[in-house]
């Protein structure tokens, strides 16, 4: 067994450390993983990201062991690159990285799974579909002894693929967790960076792979065309192997093909509401970029046209707070009707418009919109109420021009000649509200 | 469909606050259970009245108004404009808008820069100051169920998903351009409540102005009376 210190590692190229794998006893390196567990879990994480330098592998392994003395820590690193844990990264001696074989066994420990590639499943697809041609050239040949052979090996890809369909599965577990245990604070991209590229170089393909024209069933279905027939003849010709062992291997292909189903499936669930969240998020974040654009251009008023959220109270119903309602009611119970006062013979036309009630909002809204569209609104105030308070003129003025049944458009400042007051203000020309556009939008 | 009114025991806070224009969500566990476990015969019972009980899946029931669109409704149009700039505040952060206006919060304290970096825009929803941006769009979320507020920290709720609903709208809407560049007038969201507060407001609906007429010409009589 060779005997590499610390330095002479630093010193050999990976190469050296690959060949010597051949001749680490397996049980001592078992032994070694079992005994120093507990400083390679941890380091399992940091090598999943990358290579370690001596340094800094030091200093982990110094917090880990807090008791022990640089020289123990340099016998521990020591005893993992003479039996190949570590190996020195090709070309950066000083850095160290786990064993490839290693680190998969450890992550199999772990429960840690590395989504693997969809073309690694097709390449075992184009590889079954091989030995189904040796098998059907073995029985042609009536070659019992290759016959067993290739059953054995499309038996052993068979279950192959069914570990990689179980990998992938819990990787892809992970990838969703990842997504939504990770930040809530982190960008969005970041954070469903994993999901979207998942979903692209994994799920997609393998869609494309699992679909009824897809590689996969074409190569399950030629595998399980040849095994059918080949027990077919072998009840017309004789058997050349055991018919349990031709069974047993249709079985595992159809069970194969189950679970890249509903493996592909589970993706599916796990991955697609994930992936439509970033585009929701998306959507929205552009969908409120566009808002506030049309609203720097055109103005509060202008929102796009599109279904804005309505939660406003039912007016018809609404009667107020409790105090109102109370003194409301109260009024009514002590009601009593004022006595009717007649206008006099002698009385003039005009005191008898000076008394006249107030109009109601709906009567005044009524005229104006009667009289649309209306190049100066304070003008028709004062042509409609020529000898109307000032007060009441601004109110109209005021209630007319805010109504959304009117389209306004402000007009210069000048100066109005009410019964009593000159007043100066910026009138509005009203127009017609176009409804059609109200009636689109909601 | 029979309804037992003896089953719905909550009826009356339920229908106050749906009437007022509230949210009913989760953050009012009583309300929100009895509406979840008796939804069918809630909305037979509040459509039978003339009101549309609206149950959103993502967890909140309200009321739709009962004239779509009649009316300018600036609240509606403040919060939209509030929920614009939060999400586009947010992702311009590299936050997540959406876990922060679905359950996520807002400290008081985030609001000056908020204000300050979005001036122009609050400007035109007639919000200069903090303490306008309090009453009239924090309040208001408040009051309609799309947010609560606890010791200075504005949590949204899942009503805000209306709001986010109009941005996913609007990305969806392919003539925005067109509509930008547009002279028509265009659709506004109703709105009572900034305009309900008071009855004797002159611009209130004409219901209310009769009303408060009729009060004050009672007072007013009472008074001469007296």
């Amino acid at each position: 067994m060779p005997k590499l210190t610390l330095y002479q590692a630093m010193q050999y190229n990976w190469l050296f450390c690959v060949d010597s794998l051949a001749m680490i006893d397996p049980k001592r390196v078992l032994r070694a993983l079992a005994e120093h567990w507990a400083q390679l879990d941890p380091l399992c994480e940091h090598f999943d990201s990358g290579t370690l330098s001596l340094v800094e592998l030091r200093a982990r392994l110094g917090a880990q062991l807090p008791d022990s003395t640089p020289a123990d820590i340099t016998a521990l690193l020591d005893a993992w690159i003479r039996l190949d844990i570590l190996v020195p990264v090709a070309k950066s001696p000083n850095r160290f990285e786990l064993n490839a074989q290693i680190h998969d066994f450890l992550a199999y420990l772990r429960r840690e799974h590395r989504l693997g590639l969809c073309l690694e499943i097709e390449a075992y697809l184009r590889h079954l579909e091989r030995l189904a041609a040796h098998i059907q050239d073995a029985f042609e040949a009536r070659d019992s002894n290759e016959l067993a052979r290739q059953l054995r090996l499309l038996d052993m890809r068979v279950r192959d693929v069914l570990k990689k369909l179980s990998n992938d599965e819990h990787a892809l577990v992970g990838v969703a967790e990842r997504a939504k245990t990770s930040d809530r604070q982190i960008p969005l991209r970041q954070r469903y960076a994993e999901v979207l590229a998942t979903w692209d170089e994994y799920v997609e393909p393998m869609i494309q792979l699992v679909s009824a024209d897809g590689i996969f069933e074409k190569g399950v279905n030629r595998v399980e065309h040849v095994l059918l027939r080949l027990m077919g003849e072998q009840h017309r010709l004789g058997q050349l192997v055991d018919d349990d062992l031709l069974l047993r291997t249709h079985a595992r292909i159809l069970e194969m093909q189950t679970t890249a189903q509903l493996s592909l499936r589970r993706a599916r669930e796990l991955l697609l509401p994930l992936r439509e969240e970033a585009r929701r998020h998306n959507a929205i974040t552009r969908g409120a970029a566009l808002a506030l654009s049309a609203i720097r251009r055109k103005g509060l008023d202008a929102v796009p046209q599109t279904a804005m959220p309505l939660f406003s109270r039912p007016q018809s119903v609404f009667l107020g707070t409790a105090s109102q309602v109370e003194s409301y009611v109260y009024a009514l119970a002590h009601f009593e009707p004022k006595p009717a006062q007649f206008p006099k013979a002698s009385e003039s036309r005009k005191e008898t418009a000076r008394s006249k009630a107030p109009r109601t909002a709906r009567e005044m809204l009524d005229r104006c919109e009667n009289a649309l569209p209306m190049p100066d609104l304070m003008i028709w105030l004062l042509d409609q109420e020529p000898e109307g308070a000032t007060d009441e003129l601004l109110y109209w003025f005021s209630r007319l021009s805010r109504d959304s049944r009117f389209q306004r458009e402000r007009l210069p400042r000048r100066d109005y000649d009410t019964a009593k007051h000159r007043v100066s203000l910026c009138s509005f020309a009203l127009s017609a509200r176009d409804t059609a556009s109200n009636t689109h939008a909601h | 469909m029979h309804i037992d009114l003896t089953e719905l025991s909550l009826l009356t806070p339920i229908f106050r606050e749906l009437l007022k224009g509230f949210h009913i969500s989760r953050r009012e566990p009583e309300l929100y259970a009895q509406l979840s476990n008796l939804q069918d015969a809630y909305r037979t019972l509040f459509k039978a009245l003339g009101f549309e009980l609206v149950c959103d899946t993502r967890g909140f029931y309200y009321f739709v108004p009962e004239q779509m669109g009649a009316q300018v409704n600036k609240t509606a149009q403040r919060l939209a404009l509030f929920t614009f700039i939060m999400v586009e505040h947010l992702a311009d952060q590299g936050r997540d808008p959406l876990s922060v206006l679905d359950g996520g919060s807002l400290g008081r304290d985030e609001l000056p820069a908020l204000l300050e970096k979005y001036r122009d825009l609050f400007l035109q929803a007639e919000v200069q100051t903090q303490d306008e941006l309090e009453e009239k769009i924090l309040r208001r979320l408040t009051q309609l169920g799309f947010a609560s507020e606890d010791n200075g920290i504005y949590r949204f709720l899942p009503p805000m998903h209306r709001f986010l609903d109009v941005c996913l709208a609007v990305q969806q809407d392919r003539d925005l351009a067109a509509t930008l560049h547009s002279n028509l007038p265009l659709p506004v969201p109703a709105l009572v409540d900034d305009d309900a507060d008071s009855l004797s407001s002159p611009s209130a609906g004409d219901n209310e102005d009769e009303l408060a007429r009729a009060i004050a010409e009672e007072r007013a009589h009472q008074e001469t009376e007296a």
